[in-house]
């Protein structure tokens, strides 16, 4: 943070006052629109907290000022929806009484500079965005994107991140179902790491960050106040470069263990009815709280500041306000509750303090030892202004020519290619990763990573025989190349991740990963990604209930900003989990069938990237008319129990999901081009394309006829392509019966389950 | 009779709802989680004490030592030495080594890596409150979730372990072999589980409330229910 | 050239939370009769025997050492590196 010209002196802890301390207008680091909306409602100067707070709650990261002119175009409601954008997290209904909260978010500035501590925070935070609704968070899911495996400057961020989200997410007993990687070069520096958490609830239970009655008691529950994290709002909304290494303090310690009290002694008072409203800690910290509770709930917040327990002696007031440190949430009681409230933090031996109450000003007080320091409406915090950003059509684009295709290879070069791209970065196993999070903690998950498409978590605790699917995914590549429809084809690929496995797609929330939204080119491909994803979500009628955003991930010093990177988190729900089905090849003689058509769609397709390290070529569209039924067959097809695997075809194209299911079912299979139906003639192009809405089942030759009717009903192409084999080898014939690819499955599965341990291990 | 248990709930456990959860819904007993503050009075109430997993104090200083400090822990091995069944997983396990109700130390995976993962217990003896229902050499699936499972001994404690006949489970193979390959975390002699001398003590690595359904392995499975009715068969034969 | 022993301490920065500190001072230590601790702080210790010219070589190369490979992470932690007899 900058240091402030005030009128005075420096005026030192113990002898405020609020005429002494102001500060400068021009020393104020808003912009100029922001000081205007500031003076003119407050009608003097803001003292130095105040000042902070402000600064702090107009960064991007608090305010969202450049995204929030563009995100209503995402759709938000639907007869499920409980909580949309807004609140904490979203909320929907299940059925049975029941609701699923979820929510995803990022974490990238500080997992650059200490990966290890940033993505353990990050899901420290996450978690605490879930139990903020007064839901027991049961499943993690995370996101990573970092520069070439092979760079070690990639393999440590790997290496920490892994370790942040394993060790926090183990040491608070949440179990992870999924997530995703992607490896360009384009996050060389700027890495992203975008973490998910969902629970579920009864409905009838919900908590919200609201201080609806003056006279309600404001209690801070958890870790002390340090100065973790300062300027970590505004410090997320600068880029990165190397010198910010010596922006020493600005990371976040986690304490898992403490959080993990703090979900029992929270969840424990909410059973005993004693809290009215509920917010965690995360940007601005009590800043954030104290005015967007007060603001909610159209009351106002007055605490004492000398209360907070703070873990330096010589903290300014305005650190302790914006202080980001972990693990702290905040509480709003009524006085009668306080004492049953505080015996419940006693038994978990948690630190508390009661700050002060609830009152009807409309403002946020803070005094220090009676003496005022902050008086500010709570909408001025809570309500900056938007920013009103550029947006110009990237050159980059002009140069790209959409009807591109490579010379089309000689046969004897399949085999080869499909080495290369099943041994290449984004599309080797990792293992290695999801093997350090514990992924069956709390009983829930059926199917798990590596498995599927999307993990599936059974609710029975809850008495319910329904299901939740949950799935990742992000395509930055694409969306480089044609952000309209790469962000529509993302939000297409999520759902039918969580429709392969046999479940309904119900909403979803997204984490938008850019570079500068200053830069006009930026800013384009952001409105542009953003009105793809819209319009595939309105298509596929799954509603937006929640989002986060972080800009400025660029780097400036090399002037590379990450590729546009819309990260979507998909929930589906499975009315009986027992039906869910599972990607892996099952029993030889199976047939194999492929729904959909194939275009010839390899824009920034792995073929094109992997093999020919081309950006031309058409990027895959969504067909929008067709989507929703598409994934409404495959959903019925899994719950009617008439197919034995399911895996929807994305990345790497036909044969990377082929040897995905063979590689999970240790069986080969033989499938003939000459049967699936494509625009093309082209081998690699029906081999590689990555065109949306198509899918693979295998099925018993007893339920082809009625698997096939369900998509011929509505003329689907539902087309019989090959059989599981008990011999494991990859066979493909092209459209004259002559066999092109011919690959043992062992040698192709023992790359690909090997590479990234050994990257990552060091043996290479 | 349902069998009567307590699960011990430490500052810190994960696990202990799971554990209640197989208990009481899928082998139909009766289970009572109670907070470590409270428990000591009403331990000997019950048919048997469960020490459940998760990271008790973050796993700071060592996994297993502070709670291994509570003052829950003086009555469990009062109990436990006057032949009580006490059955630890996982960081219950920890808690045990490090309260001396069994012999040895878990101490960090040699990957050094915390590792998640379904394992092959092989069966070396029946006579522990735990395996009497099955038989030697018997193969269950049931997971491992954790960063410091290696059990460590010195060889005279190991002889010791072998000749007492105290190996309860050991990591193998598919094949039902002990290999390299087959041990997750380094154990010496690929040790997973033990038991005290007179067999009432067990503890193990391996999480068999995360194995006692079909619909949660991967092999559609449900051996860990083996080792709930064997401490139902135990405790009825006395 | 002899041979040198150095040790290499990494803690966390001053300002940095240390919940392995805390919670074994509150849970362990003062739980069972050690009121009379205040403060705990955890860490790593890496005991390295090099070989160099002398001392202040020994410590140059420790310190080269630490930095190059980022054994110790600058943004969290502090380093402090000792020979000793």
């Amino acid at each position: 943070m900058e240091n402030y010209t005030s009128n005075h002196l420096k005026i030192t802890l113990g002898e405020v006052k609020m005429t002494q301390e102001t500060v400068v207008r021009d020393e104020i680091n808003l912009t100029k629109e922001e000081k205007e909306v500031v003076y003119k409602t407050l009608n003097r100067e803001p003292t130095i907290p105040e000042a902070a707070m402000l600064e702090v709650m107009n960064s991007e990261h608090c305010s969202y000022k450049s995204s929030r002119p563009v995100l209503p175009k995402l759709p938000t409601e639907g007869p499920r929806v409980i909580c949309g954008p807004g609140e904490d997290a979203g909320v929907v209904d299940i059925g049975d009484g029941l609701a699923l909260v979820f929510k995803l978010e990022s974490h990238n500035h500080p997992s650059a500079l200490d990966p290890f501590n940033g993505a353990a925070t990050g899901i420290g935070g996450i978690i605490r965005d879930i139990l903020c609704m007064g839901a027991r968070p049961i499943g993690l899911l995370d996101s990573f994107r970092l520069g070439n495996l092979s760079d070690p400057h990639t393999k440590w961020l790997l290496k920490w991140v892994t370790k942040g989200v394993g060790d926090y997410g183990n040491c608070v007993g949440i179990s992870n179902a999924g997530g995703d990687i992607e490896f360009d070069p384009s996050f060389q520096i700027n890495c992203l790491i975008n973490v998910g958490c969902f629970g579920v609830m009864r409905k009838d239970e919900l908590a919200l960050s609201r201080a609806t009655t003056p006279g309600d008691k404001l209690i801070l529950l958890g870790g002390s106040t340090g100065r973790d994290g300062i300027g970590g709002a505004s410090f997320a909304s600068k880029n990165i470069t190397e010198d910010s290494e010596s922006d020493r303090g600005a990371v976040q310690i986690g304490d898992p263990y403490m959080k993990k009290l703090i979900i029992e002694a929270t969840l424990e008072a909410i059973k005993a009815g004693v809290v009215e409203g509920l917010k965690d800690l995360g940007a601005a910290g009590v800043t954030c709280s104290i005015s967007e509770t007060a603001d909610a709930g159209g009351t106002g917040t007055e605490i004492q500041l000398e209360k907070i327990r703070i873990r330096e002696d010589d903290m300014e007031h305005w650190e302790i306000l914006v202080s980001e440190s972990q693990e702290r949430m905040f509480f709003v009681v009524k006085p009668d509750n306080v004492k049953k409230i505080s015996k419940i933090f006693d038994k978990y031996e948690l630190p508390y303090e009661i700050l002060g109450e609830v009152t009807d000003t409309g403002k946020c007080v803070v005094k220090y030892r009676d003496q005022t320091i902050v008086d500010l409406p709570a909408h001025l915090l809570t309500k900056p202004p938007a920013a009103n950003r550029k947006a110009t059509y990237p050159k980059y684009l002009n140069k790209l020519n959409q009807k591109w295709l490579p010379k089309e290879p000689k046969e004897n070069e399949l085999d080869d290619i499909c080495r290369k791209i099943m041994a290449s970065d984004n599309m080797i196993s990792r293992e290695w990763v999801y093997r350090q999070y514990d992924t069956e903690v709390g009983l829930h998950s059926v199917v798990k990573s590596g498995q599927a498409d999307a993990g599936v978590f059974r609710l029975s605790e809850f008495g319910t025989k329904k299901g939740i699917a949950v799935t990742f995914d992000g395509n930055s590549n694409q969306c480089y190349l044609d952000p309209y429809n790469g962000g529509a084809g993302i939000m297409m690929e999520a759902c039918s991740n969580v429709a392969a496995v046999g479940a309904e797609p119900i909403a979803m929330t997204d984490c938008l990963n850019f570079g500068n939204p200053e830069h006009p080119q930026v800013f384009w491909t952001f409105e542009k990604v953003v009105e793809g994803l819209a319009d595939a979500a309105k298509a596929l009628g799954v509603p937006c209930v929640g989002g986060n955003v972080s800009f400025y991930n660029h780097d400036e010093v090399r002037d590379v900003a990450v590729k546009p990177s819309p990260v979507i988190f998909v929930a589906g729900l499975l009315d009986d989990v027992e039906k869910a089905v599972n990607n892996s090849f099952k029993s030889p003689e199976e047939f194999i069938i492929l729904i959909g058509d194939t275009n010839t769609e390899i824009g920034g397709s792995e073929y094109t990237k992997v093999i020919h390290s081309s950006d031309d070529g058409q990027v895959p569209k969504v067909d929008f008319a067709n989507a929703k039924n598409v994934l409404k067959k495959v959903v019925k097809a899994v719950r009617e129990g008439l197919v034995t695997a399911s895996h929807d075809i994305s990345k790497g194209g036909l044969f990377v999901a082929l040897t995905e299911m063979s590689m999970a079912g240790n069986l080969g299979f033989k499938v003939g081009l000459k049967r699936i139906p494509a625009d093309t003639q082209r081998s690699d192009i029906k081999l590689f394309s990555e065109t949306h809405g198509r899918f693979l089942m295998t099925a018993k030759k007893e339920d082809m006829d009625k698997l096939i009717a369900i998509f011929a009903e509505d003329e689907i192409p539902a087309s019989y392509i090959g059989i599981v084999t008990q011999e494991k080898k990859l066979i493909i014939d092209n459209d004259e019966n002559e066999t092109i690819i011919d690959l043992p499955l062992d040698e192709i599965k023992q790359v690909w389950e090997t590479r990234m341990v050994e990257e990552m291990e060091g043996k290479s | 009779m349902p069998m009567r248990v307590i699960v011990v709930q430490f500052s810190g456990s994960t696990c202990d709802r799971d554990l209640v959860y197989a208990m009481k819904d899928v082998m139909g007993w009766e289970v009572d989680l109670i907070w470590y503050k409270n428990a000591q009075k009403h331990l000997e109430s019950y048919d048997a004490i469960f020490l459940p997993g998760g990271f008790t104090y973050g796993d700071h200083l060592r996994a297993g030592i502070i709670a291994a400090y509570t003052p829950v822990m003086d009555k469990v091995k009062e109990l436990a030495k006057e032949g009580f069944p006490v059955f630890g997983i996982c960081n219950g396990f920890q808690i045990l080594v490090e309260s001396g109700l069994l012999p040895g130390a878990l101490i960090g995976n040699d990957t050094l890596r915390f590792s998640c993962k379904w394992t092959n217990l092989r069966v070396e003896t029946t006579r522990s409150a735990a395996t009497n229902v099955a038989k030697k050499g018997d193969i269950w699936k049931v997971p491992i979730a954790h960063g410091e499972g290696r059990y460590f001994l010195d060889e005279k404690g190991l002889k010791e372990l072998n000749e007492n006949d105290q190996v309860v489970w050991r990591y193998v193979s598919d094949d039902g072999k002990i290999t390299a390959k087959g041990n997750p975390n380094g154990s010496i002699e690929s040790i997973a589980g033990i038991c005290n001398l007179e067999g009432n003590v067990v503890g193990l690595m391996p999480h068999p409330e995360r194995a006692s359904e079909s619909i949660l392995s991967p092999w559609g499975s449900d051996h860990g229910k083996l080792y709930f009715q064997s401490l139902e068969n135990y405790f009825r034969r006395g | 050239m002899a041979k040198f022993n150095a040790e290499v301490i990494i803690e966390g920065k001053k300002n940095a939370r240390d919940p392995e500190g805390e919670t074994i001072m509150r849970d362990l230590m003062i739980k069972h009769g050690y009121d009379m601790v205040s403060s705990v702080r955890s860490g790593k210790i890496l005991k390295v025997t090099l070989e160099a010219k002398n001392e202040k070589e020994a410590e140059d190369i420790c310190w080269n050492m630490v930095n190059e490979l980022r054994i110790y992470n600058p943004v969290a932690h502090i380093c402090t590196i000792k020979i000793v007899k």
